[in-house]
């Protein structure tokens, strides 16, 4: 057996796992860096190196056990962390996700408008005896052929081409055609502009096809500007992601890029009556679901788990029962609950014999999330009692009975206390998740019902991840940067909750 | 680290390599073109271009499904850099989002190949003047009328009504008019336009009219008038969620109700007559419109990444706009098609025109620059299942809310002009 653990095999088989390790990453790197993606892939690099270091040598023996943990912690927390931060920091929503160059690559490229009649030709193409990129144009409609190249258009008599049987000319003397196999090799070709007449070119808009352009937008990097040559307006970079017309910052040109606006997220927040006032109701109620949920979980898991601390019949198939909900995955918990709550057709309103639109109703809605909650939460709470109340001497409720407490004295004084002392971290915990349970609200209501016939963005039911979802991605203006800046702020307020209860319960003293 | 481990590491990282070297496929083939489509028309996709392999000299075609149109949706939505299909069918509604943030690219169409549409179906896929794709079919609901319950069409909004309360309790009707495809905002227009609401109107010119908005008084007294009792309460017409309203269809429980025109087919199959027609309005020869926008095949800026540009403009314009390439795909989408040629063509079945026809009577283009404007407080999507639930469920005034609708969208419109 230790041969398995140490020897030779093991060896082999480390190294063996090392170079898939390694081949997989080295994959992802390369995916990475391919999709220009430099920090991953850089970090991805990093891995296979602090990996191979780690395990090929003798460096450090505990950091053979962190260093996947290590690496795993920096990936999907502090990256996502420090991503987020910095997002909140940009003016980053619809219109102004790619980055500048990208952006502003993409605004010159719109500024190709074509000519007044949308003239288009049928083109073939190919190259001149010098090797460069030529297409053979075939104006039809007039009997009209010409060779145009980047620099130069000749026109060629319609007796030296060969036409084909649309009338489109295929050959003309100093053009040798390039088949469409060769040209779906790289597209070098259709970047080129053509030459046209005066201001115009043509290009390329199909393997036959060319029309007419002329480039109104250009970029003058060396002045940081772009310029509208054709109505002589100049669009300077307004702070903010844009190119806004100078003299009227309000005509900008699409698509924008992320531009850092620092703290402006932050203050909209306070300052920006549209965000807050919902914000501050979604707060509220964030606050009111996650302490309701963890009051009522804790309190039918508790007494659930002291009736059945005591001995009766059955209490195995009890137990059992109790915590099915706990088994069955949450996702098909939630859906099912929200069938039941279906006003036309939910078995709810049928057993009730009621017509109760449980969710467009606020109060309801927020009694039917709650109630659900209640029944995902409920056996979590009932396992951790039970062990717990076992865990409590039975010596000091017997002392308490003789010194004359009554069993609800004995719950109150001694049991509830001792209990609490034990699961205050897991309260704690329970109360950072719901402040976080995306999972139950959207699935369940969508954070709804919303008065969207009055401009509400959060519905009733939305707790601050569900309303930051909603602003990310639920609308047709996406505003990650503002999302960014309420998932810090989810983040600052369930962390400072969670250190002030794990103060509070002296936990932490245990690790000091 | 001694010389025998730097060995053992410079062999792992060779071979790390030579697997990553021989297993890693090019990321995107240079002569391949990427399309990317929803569950229904994926597989559609792929068999056609099974069929039809050398649509394009020298490129092949890769068609990736997703799971539904709001995966679609949301993935277009979500990839950055050049991870993305170089092709796209779906809504005309993402192309201002999309355009807006750089995605999609713009296709130039030949005068011939735009008079081979009608000229609204180009409203649908433009963001400022600029077209970024082609239509493919034409997406539209129109309603068909159970022939066991009801024998004659309906020629106004009331004459339905009247047929619900008289039958309601005799054949156990559970509403009158629903909605079976298409959601209650997209496939529900026709019930709000029916009554006076529309999100926007349009001028004769087939251009729209971005200054004139919908009466909420006269809409909030139509729905007072017809969809309410005289306590204020739903009289069960008209139910404010289309949740089971296709089984109830098709159970006789339902005698009107709106059918996808990607749907019709298995109500076909069940033997319902596909006599489509708009919803009628509250007046004889008035019609609800309905969104008779067309679907479209998009182009986005990573085909010029990718080096495949060309060839995706090719099969845009060449395939997908032509008669011929909606014709073949229309035999396995079934759905009508967007080019008037292939409209008229024997292939296309009678149902598909009774659809188009539908269109072409009430239909009006899909805006997305007016519909996703949030600049009344909510955008079309969402504010016009809220008035139903408003009235219908909440019991709020249908008028007082109607007021609130019509001016919610008019200054939708008044500030989404700007992305037209």
């Amino acid at each position: 057996m230790s041969g398995f653990v140490r020897g030779n095999f093991a060896f082999m088989g480390k190294v063996a796992l090392l170079a898939i390790v390694t081949a997989i990453l080295a994959l992802l790197t390369e995916h990475a860096f391919v999709q220009k993606e430099y920090a991953i892939g850089s970090f991805l690099l990093f891995a296979i190196l602090a990996l191979n270091f780690t395990y090929l040598t003798k460096f450090s023996i505990p950091l053979k056990f962190f260093v996947p943990g290590i690496l795993f912690f920096i990936a999907f927390v502090i990256a996502p962390i420090i991503f987020t931060l910095s997002m909140s920091t940009y003016h980053y929503q619809t219109g102004n996700i790619l980055g500048k160059v990208e952006a502003t690559e993409q605004v010159v490229t719109l500024g190709a408008e074509p000519d007044a009649n949308g003239t288009t030709f049928d083109i073939n193409v190919g190259e001149t005896p010098s090797g460069d990129f030529a297409i053979l144009v075939s104006d039809i409609a007039n009997n009209k052929f010409f060779i145009s190249t980047k620099d130069a258009r000749t026109e060629v008599p319609a007796s030296s081409v060969t036409l084909d049987e649309n009338g489109v000319a295929t050959a003309a003397p100093g053009f040798t055609l390039i088949s469409a196999e060769t040209l779906s090799k790289s597209d070098d070709y259709s970047r080129i502009h053509y030459k046209y007449q005066d201001k115009f070119y043509i290009g390329i808009e199909g393997q036959n096809v060319g029309a007419v352009f002329q480039q109104s937008l250009t970029y003058d990097k060396a002045a940081g500007v772009i310029k509208n040559v054709v109505t002589g307006d100049t669009y300077k970079d307004n702070g903010r992601g844009n190119w806004a017309k100078v003299g009227a910052p309000d005509e900008m040109l699409t698509p924008g890029w992320r531009a850092p606006i620092w703290f402006e997220n932050y203050t909209k927040l306070v300052s920006d009556e549209k965000v807050r006032t919902p914000l501050i109701k979604v707060f509220i109620w964030t606050v009111v679901f996650a302490g309701m949920s963890v009051l009522t979980t804790f309190a039918l898991g508790l007494l659930l788990a002291m009736a059945l601390n005591r001995k009766i019949r059955g209490r195995r198939i009890y137990r059992s029962i109790l915590i099915l909900p706990y088994a069955m995955p949450s996702v098909m918990s939630i859906l099912i609950w929200a069938g039941m709550f279906d006003t036309e057709f939910g078995a709810i309103n049928n057993l009730l014999h009621t017509h109760i639109a449980w969710f467009t109703d606020a109060n309801f809605a927020r009694g039917a999330v709650l109630l659900v909650n209640l029944w995902l939460g409920f056996p979590y709470f009932y396992l951790i009692c039970s062990g717990s109340l076992q865990a409590i001497p039975t010596e000091l409720q017997e002392a308490a009975a003789i010194d004359g407490a009554n069993p609800r004295q004995i719950f109150r004084k001694i049991t509830l206390p001792l209990l609490l002392q034990i699961l205050s971290p897991l309260l704690i915990a329970s109360f950072a998740f719901n402040f976080n349970n995306f999972n139950l609200i959207y699935l369940l209501t969508g954070g709804g019902p919303r008065e969207t016939l009055d401009g509400q963005i959060a519905g009733a039911t939305d707790i601050l991840i569900s309303y930051t979802y909603q602003i990310a991605f639920g609308n047709n203006t996406q505003d990650f940067g503002l999302a960014s800046a309420i998932s810090v702020l989810i983040f600052v307020l369930v962390a400072s909750i969670s250190l002030y209860g794990l103060k509070k319960s002296k936990v932490m003293e245990t690790f000091g | 680290m001694n010389r025998k481990r730097l060995g053992l590491f410079g062999v792992i990282a060779s071979a790390a390599l030579a697997i990553t070297a021989t297993v890693v496929p090019a990321a995107h083939a240079a002569s391949e073109i990427l399309i990317w489509a929803d569950e229904t028309r994926g597989p559609h996709l792929t068999t056609l271009f099974a069929a039809n392999p050398n649509v394009i000299p020298g490129s092949t075609i890769k068609v990736v499904s997703f799971s539904s149109y709001d995966a679609l949706g949301d993935a277009l939505d979500k990839y950055t850099g050049s991870a993305g299909p170089d092709i796209f069918i779906g809504g005309n509604d993402w192309v201002t989002k999309l355009a807006k943030s750089g995605k999609l690219a713009p296709v130039t169409l030949t005068a011939s190949q735009k008079s081979k549409f009608a000229a609204t179906n180009f409203f649908d896929l433009t963001y400022k003047k600029k077209i970024y794709g082609v239509p493919v079919d034409i997406n539209n609901v129109a309603m068909v009328y159970n022939t066991k319950l009801v024998t004659t069409a309906p020629k106004t909004y009331g004459d339905m009504v009247d047929f619900y309360k008289a039958n309601k309790v005799s054949k156990g009707l559970k509403a009158g008019l629903c909605f079976t495809g298409g959601g209650m905002a997209w496939g529900g227009l026709s019930g709000l336009s029916a009554l006076g609401a529309d999100p926007y109107f349009m001028r004769a010119k087939g251009v729209p009219d971005v200054y004139k908005g919908f009466n909420g008084t006269t809409f909030g007294n139509n729905v007072k008038k017809y969809l309410l009792d005289a306590n204020g309460k739903s009289n069960g017409f008209f139910p404010a969620t289309d949740t089971g309203c296709a089984d109830n269809f098709k159970a006789g429980l339902v005698p009107y109700a709106t059918l996808g025109n990607w749907e019709w087919k298995k109500y076909a199959d069940l033997g319902f007559t596909m006599n489509f027609m708009p919803v009628p309005g509250v007046v004889a020869g008035t019609y609800g419109h309905m969104f008779g926008s067309v679907n479209g095949a998009f182009l986005t800026t990573n085909a010029e990444k990718h080096g495949v540009a060309v060839a995706a403009k090719s099969l845009l314009t060449g395939y997908f706009a032509s008669a011929a390439g909606q014709i073949a795909y229309e035999a396995i989408e079934l759905r009508p098609p967007a080019n008037l040629d292939a409209q008229a063509s024997a292939s296309v079945s009678e149902a598909q025109k009774n659809m188009a026809n539908a269109a072409t009577l009430a239909g009006i283009p899909q805006i997305g620059a007016f519909l996703g404007s949030n600049a009344g407080g909510a955008n079309y999507w969402d504010s016009s299942g809220g008035y139903w639930t408003a009235v219908l469920v909440q019991g709020k005034d249908a008028v007082v809310e109607g007021k609130k609708l019509a001016a919610m969208w008019k200054k939708n419109v008044a500030v989404g002009k700007a992305d037209l």
